[in-house]
């Protein structure tokens, strides 16, 4: 299993990047900065599962990424402290701070 | 039901009463899954036998698996650690085994199940804004709201607005919590133990943890056990 690029508590950055094929990356969480609230167990990457590669496709470390809902949306009407939970491959993660 | 004592085949009544057609429409979503379904019986990826099976346990299970984890959970701390530690594993003392029937997982994929502990500070809800992904083991099938469009798209960014429809007014120092199950976890919402429930048995307790309180539209109390007690009247006439 390969070491997880990000620890828990590392501010991560959806990569904005175009669905060339099958992806979960919601596109209201691409661009965004959350924190790493959780890792997963590594999985078989949707954008090789959706095309029938279960055996032989790429694994990567998944992680639970948390959102402030103010940093989603920018005209949000709930509170500060509201979040919301999502999760991504690693691929569709960078650090947070280099592209600033 | 009662009501209709004799059928007719989908026209309206001689006698003036609308009838109820049977079958004599079929969606295009229904022709794409018999199609679907007859070719992968025929390719031999799964027996019409298997497909029997497993339609046999869908239509039988409903939200009484997660009824019971919560209500044990609730009157055993040391299920309640097991069970926030690792879902897949404490569903089996339940009787709940994800791999079944399937034996590959529950359709829709192979998944993992992550219960999610409500506390004074914090509010979990679930949806799915990819499709409907539900933990259907403990759950059962998902109702119709879940899957609508309208509550997906609403509840990743209007969720307060969208409890508040539901009836559940959280105060401002509670943390909303959405959870979009958009890779193969699937979630269920433990809420708090109401007060009134001091002593309850497993049973009693069970009894209130409906439905809509896993997903996280409502917060059980001593006395409600059903989402679904409101006899409803025909729309039309």
């Amino acid at each position: 299993m390969a070491k997880p690029k990000f620890d828990i508590g590392d501010e991560v950055r959806v990569r904005n990047q175009t669905s060339l094929f099958h992806t979960r990356t919601q596109k209201y969480t691409r661009g965004h900065v959350g924190v790493v609230s959780d890792h997963r167990p590594e999985w078989v990457i949707p954008e090789d599962e959706a095309f029938g590669r279960v055996e032989d496709g790429r694994k990567e470390p998944f992680y639970v990424v948390r959102f402030k809902q103010t940093d989603l949306w920018p005209d949000y009407t709930g509170f500060e402290r509201d979040t919301l939970e999502s999760e991504f491959s690693e691929r569709w993660l960078e650090p947070a701070r280099k592209e600033k | 039901m009662s009501g209709s004592h004799h059928r007719h085949d989908g026209h309206d009544g001689h006698d003036g009463h609308p009838t109820f057609p049977v079958a004599s429409r079929v969606s295009e979503f229904e022709i794409l899954e018999l199609a679907v379904r007859e070719l992968a019986i025929e390719k031999g990826i799964f027996s019409a036998e298997d497909h029997r099976r497993f339609a046999e346990w869908a239509d039988g299970v409903g939200p009484h698996g997660g009824s019971k984890l919560v209500a044990k959970a609730w009157n055993d701390p040391e299920f309640k650690r097991r069970l926030l530690e690792n879902g897949t594993e404490a569903c089996k003392e339940v009787g709940i085994d994800w791999l079944k029937p399937t034996g590959t997982g529950t359709p829709s994929d192979y998944t993992f199940f992550y219960v999610l502990e409500n506390t004074p500070e914090v509010h979990n809800v679930i949806v799915c804004t990819l499709c409907s992904c539900y933990p259907r083991p403990v759950l059962g099938m998902s109702p119709d709201w879940y899957r609508t469009p309208s509550y997906r798209r609403r509840m990743v960014r209007r969720p307060r607005e969208v409890l508040a429809e539901f009836g559940l007014h959280l105060p401002p120092e509670v943390e909303v919590r959405v959870h979009d199950s958009n890779q193969k976890s699937r979630f269920m919402v433990m809420p708090m133990r109401p007060e009134g429930t001091e002593g309850w048995s497993d049973e009693q307790l069970a009894e209130i943890v409906t439905r809509d309180t896993m997903i996280g539209v409502a917060l059980p109390k001593a006395g409600r056990t059903s989402d679904e007690d409101v006899q409803a009247k025909a729309a039309w006439r």
